[in-house]
């Protein structure tokens, strides 16, 4: 059955009133006008309302929204022993920007980052709810490291995000996402990602483990990447619309989640050409047992056009699942 | 004439036009009463330049909201979208095209006039790219980023020429998503040229928080005669490349971090200058900050401000340049 997925982050303020509470909370707590402890209630109230959009529209494997992350590569490396949190950086070309994290010592992860927040997001969905970390590739191609070797600093990132699966893992997290846009801007480095991947696959126990590309094509690589310990393959085959031929013409043995909802503009996608194109997979490509997502993560569009695609992603899943 | 001090456009809104705007945006005051406010604000802005003896000044966009939504709000073809995230916990409205780019009438000539009517210093004019107006838009019309890039080239061209009609010598084309494709750097010089194309006025794009290392094999190619960087958020990191492979323009030399509430002290900055000078001649640097002060306070700002001049001024007294 082809199921449906997210990527990750999803808007955590709309233009109403209403839906701009946590911005608020935000600005209350910076001039010490609210505790932390009302955030963290505001915060809970809007990851609640974030898991109930993505259920509503039929997202059968929800996240949190990433509601609490600062940014996509700080929220998890200023956990980490040996790396401090520095100046803006651009974040790929999405137009938003991340804290870069910068080494300054070797790597240590010094405990949990993200299961407080798994657990409460799981607690408030009906089924699974898909745990999402930083991987170490990603997290090592856009820090500061200066004068240590590459290869060095993905091998402590890796052993930083494979002891965070571990402690996800042990937390009940039964699906897990490990993010690696990185890699679409740097093929080359595949041999990189997999020495890192391999360290964090080794403790995902029983977990469902998926690594998910996003902001280009791994069209190159895409074997590479397939034959990784892994258990599904997140594609964003819009902005990376060059793996499709890879895809029809080497395939895949894993399932993938296919990134087929355009996450990156407000142009609402036509479901039956999404579907279409999916099922010309078929034979090639597991897809009973793959996803259909949007492209990336949903932060990048207003919240409502966010909750439309939602229902794009749900109906593009039950016209392929019609055409199998 | 030497390290000339100037800013790179926009500056925080008092909290009394901060006010006024959201209650413009509720219906309950007219645009004439908004109007009057954002002049009251840009005339405080410009005072406070001048008091301060920056060189070139800017009217700190007291009047627009977001860099690229503004112009979005005055073109034909083009909507504004809902909220999304910026950073942090910052967010802003985006273009949103849905038809042919049209310009009814120029956008921001009737500001730069009346502020530059009020200084007899020079007031740098203000636009956003074409590059950063695509990248940062939603596309429901055009076919191709290439398409829309150069489809907003053409009407800012209109913009920059109208804008040296009414006797801007300096115009300033904001490309602050210049880094975010490196394999579009063909197409943002391309635009860049079609926008800057035939005007007699100086030029500069300013850029910022962007993978630098990449493009810097493009930044002699860019058809401006000055680069307004980011430089101390990135901890200078650029100087060394500098060094190596020279820089055949102005540079314009962000010595103030704009994201950070703590102001530098003159030492600091003072420091930083003077790391600049070992590579740029007096005469083409330029000092300013990284980037716009709209995120900071007014307090702030002033702040960073004055530091930034007593810096600057520290420095060419201790060097006898004038």
């Amino acid at each position: 059955m082809v199921l449906t997925t997210v990527v990750g982050n999803y808007p955590r303020i709309g233009d109403a009133f209403e839906e701009q509470r946590l911005r608020r909370a935000i600005a209350k707590f910076e001039e010490e006008k609210v505790t932390e402890t009302e955030l963290r209630e505001v915060e809970r109230s809007v990851v609640r309302e974030v898991v109930a959009d993505q259920i509503s529209a039929g997202i059968a494997l929800p996240t949190d929204g990433e509601v609490t992350w600062y940014d996509s590569q700080s929220h998890f490396a200023r956990h980490l022993d040996g790396v401090e949190v520095n100046g803006l950086v651009r974040y790929f070309d999405t137009n938003t920007y991340y804290r870069q994290p910068v080494v300054k010592g070797s790597i240590a992860w010094r405990g949990p980052a993200l299961v407080d927040e798994w657990r409460f997001a799981s607690s408030v969905a009906p089924a699974s709810l898909k745990a999402v970390v930083t991987g170490p590739y990603t997290l090592a191609s856009l820090s500061k490291a200066d004068g240590r070797p590459r290869r060095e600093v993905v091998r402590e990132f890796a052993s930083a995000v494979a002891q965070e699966v571990r402690a996800l893992r042990e937390a009940g997290a039964d699906h897990i996402q490990v993010d690696e846009p990185a890699i679409t801007r740097a093929q080359k480095d595949v041999g990189l990602l997999r020495e890192g991947l391999e360290t964090v696959a080794a403790e995902k126990g029983s977990a469902w483990l998926c690594v998910f590309t996003f902001f280009g094509d791994v069209a190159g690589i895409l074997g590479d990447l397939a034959a990784l310990p892994i258990d599904n393959l997140g594609l964003d085959l819009v902005q990376g619309d060059r793996t499709w031929k890879a895809l029809k013409e080497d395939g895949s043995d894993i399932p993938l989640t296919l990134g087929l909802v355009d996450a990156r503009n407000t142009r609402r996608d036509d479901p039956r050409a999404l579907a279409k194109a999916a099922l010309a997979l078929k034979g090639n490509v597991p897809l009973e047992e793959s996803y259909v997502s949007p492209s990336n993560g949903l932060e990048f569009l207003p919240r409502a056009k966010a909750r439309e695609k939602l229902g794009l992603v749900a109906e593009t899943a039950k016209l392929l699942e019609a055409g199998l | 004439m030497s390290l000339l001090t100037t800013s790179v456009g926009s500056f925080p809104k008092p909290p009394y036009l901060a006010k006024a705007r959201t209650q413009h945006s509720k219906g309950e005051i007219p645009d004439e009463a908004l109007h009057a406010l954002e002049e009251r604000a840009t005339t405080e802005w410009i005072r406070f330049q001048e008091d301060l003896g920056i060189d070139i000044l800017v009217d700190g966009e007291q009047y627009r909201g977001d860099m690229a939504t503004y112009f979005a709000e005055n073109l034909g073809g083009c909507e504004v979208s809902g909220l999304v995230r910026s950073y942090g916990n910052r967010y802003y409205k985006k273009p949103l095209v849905v038809g042919e780019l049209e310009r009814p009438g120029p956008i921001t000539v009737a500001w730069w006039t009346w502020a530059q009517g009020i200084t007899e210093r020079p007031l740098k004019g203000m636009l956003t790219g074409p590059y950063t107006m695509m990248d940062w838009s939603f596309n429901e019309h055009y076919p191709s980023r290439e398409d829309l890039t150069l489809a907003f080239a053409n009407v800012l061209h209109q913009e920059a020429r109208d804008l040296e009609r009414a006797g801007a010598r300096v115009i300033q084309i904001d490309e602050p998503a210049l880094s975010a494709r490196t394999d579009e750097l063909e197409l943002v010089t391309k635009a860049l040229g079609v926008v800057t194309r035939g005007l007699t006025a100086k030029t500069i794009t300013h850029t910022c928080y962007g993978n630098y290392d990449a493009v810097y094999p493009f930044f002699n190619k860019l058809p401006v005669d000055q680069l307004d960087l980011e430089m101390s958020n990135s901890g200078l990191d650029l100087l060394e490349r500098f060094r190596r492979e020279p820089l055949k323009k102005e540079i314009a030399f962000g010595v103030i971090d704009v994201h950070s509430h703590v102001v530098e002290s003159e030492d600091v900055v003072r420091d930083r200058i003077e790391r600049a000078l070992e590579i740029f001649s007096p005469e083409k640097l330029f000092i300013d900050p990284d980037c716009g002060l709209k995120t900071r306070t007014v307090q702030e700002a002033e702040a960073k401000l004055r530091v930034m001049v007593a810096a600057t001024r520290a420095v060419k007294e201790e060097r006898g340049l004038r």
